[in-house]
């Protein structure tokens, strides 16, 4: 039975009950009809690349384009140039540019993948990739990591966001164990058990830090803008992590589409509810954990991209859910333009640039929606 | 259940495996010299250890020099260097001449990687100020980084005087900015050892809740300051560097001077008289309430006497009319 089959018993079925379903359902068609020529994945790809060759532009050092492209070119295998750049450029774009480019563009698609995801599980507007513990627990962790300086440990340089990755994880993990229920883990207590462990951590996390008074203005700026070690490394580090997430995610779409009917009924539709919820947290909470370790925690963007996708495109999941990926990547580049070329040579942290262009626009979406319901 | 905690704990085991290798060539990258040799064929390299024991080796004089923090754009300039610096961080207001160079981005905001790659400097030295991730990453780019350690007390500070002296070339301006440092210092010492009134002294930092305001605790440069200026600062039992202490135990302690660190941000006399209880404290009753410019006590640099010397007249004004 498809999908959409699925739709439409459902709204013969239960006609006055899930009024809201039905309607996210008839928008989505409508949406699909007044996009169907112009194909979402095709937009959605040019802006990403767009904000890829902008992010790769612009920056505090000026780089004539065509020499930028000549020193990527010069890095592709079997072709060969003649160096006529100076090295300067080239430590810029290859060190520098290029592998912060990339970092945001995970970042920003593991934080937009998870918050759809979350959104869809949560069947709730306001989830967003932090809802059930990853930013706190990964507060808590990089700020144990330094108020015990563990820079200097073994683990060297990666100590921090490391011990902020599994301090996600692990409050994730605490949460989902406290909101059981018998077998089951309805999603108002996973909610409620991931505000209250939140809470906590968050005050863990501001009592070490006035207790470790050298750290705070680190532990401040590993919150807003993420960890200032620079080059690849953070790339490689958190590369394996957000692609299996999220390409688990992606998979996921049509289980999630099911879970919009409720729990009941999705079990009637012969899907194992409890199943699918676990290896949903366990891939969401994956990818932005490993997002928020080397980025910091940036707000708004794992809430307000799934839902501008949504207004463009419709809420079915196997769609929104890629959707969400690209045009994260797409949106925290850029921000992440923004931040660093408005106060140029000083760099905002990325976080306050989401929320101060993003909040607007994402209002302004809203409202030209006509406040139809979109969710 | 277990099966969860398994998943949990595989996930964890292999977040530690994909991050060890990429962690260990980290190690090995000690700052690389950057200088050429044939630019200027000096017999005798300078080279130093520096404060994360990296050894940072200059074959040359540095020409272009990157400070990345307001302390050493200080030094730089005290011993005679301000010539060779092209880079500063964005707060280094001092000295004047210091705003006119180009600057890098702030310690509070993000250091500009690239800015500071475009300068080619062949020096850039950083201090505890900066985090060593960034430390790491600009010797990654294969920069010659000095970290200068926060110094403890003014026997550190002639250290680090000597070391921007070394690194630059102007060892004879370093020796001779110590020994004025030392004259400075012991004249204040002896003046201040004459008297036997040990003032009580209130250091605020920061009184954005003026019920329980920041102040100095031990180990800080205030702390340091004040003792040497012949006061006791009431800040120095409690257990952090930088601490909310609560209005009640300001006023139970009755400080007989307060200075404001915070000056710059409004605080005066006036508006410390109008907190709840606080027009009992002795410093306020007596007008013993004074603005101080923080940047003195809290830059680890060559303005340290100054703060030493300004305190002292605050703390005695008559030992120095």
């Amino acid at each position: 039975m498809s999908d959409r089959e699925m739709a439409r018993q459902q709204d013969s079925e239960t006609a006055g009950t899930s009024n809201l379903i039905k309607r996210s359902q008839l928008v989505t068609l409508s949406s699909r009809q007044r996009v169907i020529s112009l194909s979402p994945y095709l937009i959605s790809f040019i802006a990403l690349i767009i904000a890829l060759l902008l992010s790769i532009a612009i920056g505090a050092v000026a780089i004539n384009p065509i020499e930028a492209i000549k020193i990527l070119l010069s890095r592709v295998p079997f072709v060969h140039l003649t160096p006529d750049w100076s090295a300067t450029s080239e430590t810029i774009l290859l060190s520098i540019r290029l592998p912060r480019t990339v970092l945001i563009s995970l970042t920003g698609a593991a934080l937009a993948g998870s918050g759809a995801s979350y959104q869809g599980l949560f069947r709730n507007p306001l989830a967003d990739p932090y809802l059930i513990g990853v930013a706190s627990g990964a507060g808590l962790g990089a700020v144990i990591a330094m108020a015990w300086h563990w820079p200097s440990s073994i683990l060297g340089f990666f100590a921090v966001p490391i011990a902020a990755f599994i301090g996600a994880l692990l409050t994730v993990a605490i949460v989902y164990k406290l909101a059981q229920v018998g077998r089951t883990t309805p999603v108002t207590t996973l909610i409620l058990a991931g505000v209250a462990v939140g809470s906590f951590a968050t005050a863990l996390t501001t009592f070490l830090m006035l207790q470790s008074s050298n750290e705070v203005r680190r532990a401040i700026a590993w919150m807003l803008g993420g960890f200032a070690l620079g080059g690849w490394e953070p790339v490689i580090a958190i590369l394996p992590y957000i692609s299996i997430g999220l390409i688990v995610l992606v998979a996921l779409g049509r289980p999630l589409n099911v879970l919009q009917f409720g729990d009941d009924q999705a079990k009637q539709l012969g899907l194992n509810v409890d199943r699918v919820r676990l290896v949903i947290v366990i891939a969401a909470s994956l990818v932005a954990s490993a997002a928020v370790a080397f980025s910091g925690i940036i707000g708004f963007v794992g809430l307000a991209v799934p839902h501008i996708v949504r207004l463009l495109w419709g809420s079915d999941y196997r769609r929104l859910i890629p959707l969400s990926i690209i045009g994260g990547a797409a949106g925290l580049l850029l921000a992440d333009i923004l931040a660093r070329s408005i106060l140029a040579p000083e760099e905002l942290p990325v976080g306050i640039v989401t929320a101060i262009i993003g909040a607007p626009f994402f209002l302004w979406l809203l409202r030209r929606a006509k406040l139809q319901a979109f969710w | 259940m277990f099966r969860k905690s398994r998943l949990i704990l595989i996930a964890l085991a292999v977040l530690v495996g994909a991050c060890a290798p990429a962690a260990t060539p980290t190690v090995a990258p000690t700052s690389v010299p950057t200088l050429s040799p044939t630019v200027v064929p000096t017999p005798t390299p300078i080279v130093l250890t520096d404060g994360l024991g990296h050894t940072v080796t200059l074959n040359s004089v540095p020409k272009r020099i990157i400070s990345i923090a307001p302390s050493n754009t200080e030094l730089l300039f005290a011993v005679g260097a301000g010539d060779q610096v092209v880079g500063r961080e964005e707060l280094s207001d001092f000295p004047e001449a210091a705003k006119q160079i180009a600057s890098i981005g702030s310690v509070y905001g993000k250091i500009n990687t690239e800015a500071i790659v475009a300068l080619k400097p062949d020096l850039i030295l950083a201090a505890e100020i900066n985090p060593p991730e960034q430390v790491k990453t600009l010797q990654d780019l294969r920069l010659t980084v000095y970290y200068l350690s926060n110094p403890t007390d003014f026997d550190g500070l002639y250290a680090n005087i000597k070391v921007a002296g070394q690194l630059t070339g102007h060892d004879a301006e370093a020796q001779k900015l110590i020994d004025n440092t030392k004259a400075r210092y012991a004249a204040v010492v002896n003046k201040v050892a004459v008297s036997s009134f040990m003032p009580k002294v209130y250091y605020e930092l920061d009184a954005t809740d003026p019920t329980k305001p920041y102040t100095t605790g031990p180990g800080t440069f205030v702390d340091l300051l004040i003792r040497l200026a012949g006061g006791q600062n009431i800040g120095a039992s409690l257990k952090d560097q930088y601490a909310q202490i609560s209005a009640e135990e300001i006023v139970k302690q009755n400080p007989e001077v307060i200075v404001l660190g915070d000056a710059a941000y409004g605080v005066s006399i006036d508006s410390i008289g109008a907190r709840a209880g606080w027009a009992s404290i002795a410093a306020v009753k007596n007008k013993a309430v004074f603005a101080f410019d923080d940047n003195l006590a809290s830059r680890p640099g060559p303005r340290l006497i100054d703060g030493l010397e300004q305190l002292a007249m605050l703390l005695h004004p008559d030992l120095f009319k």
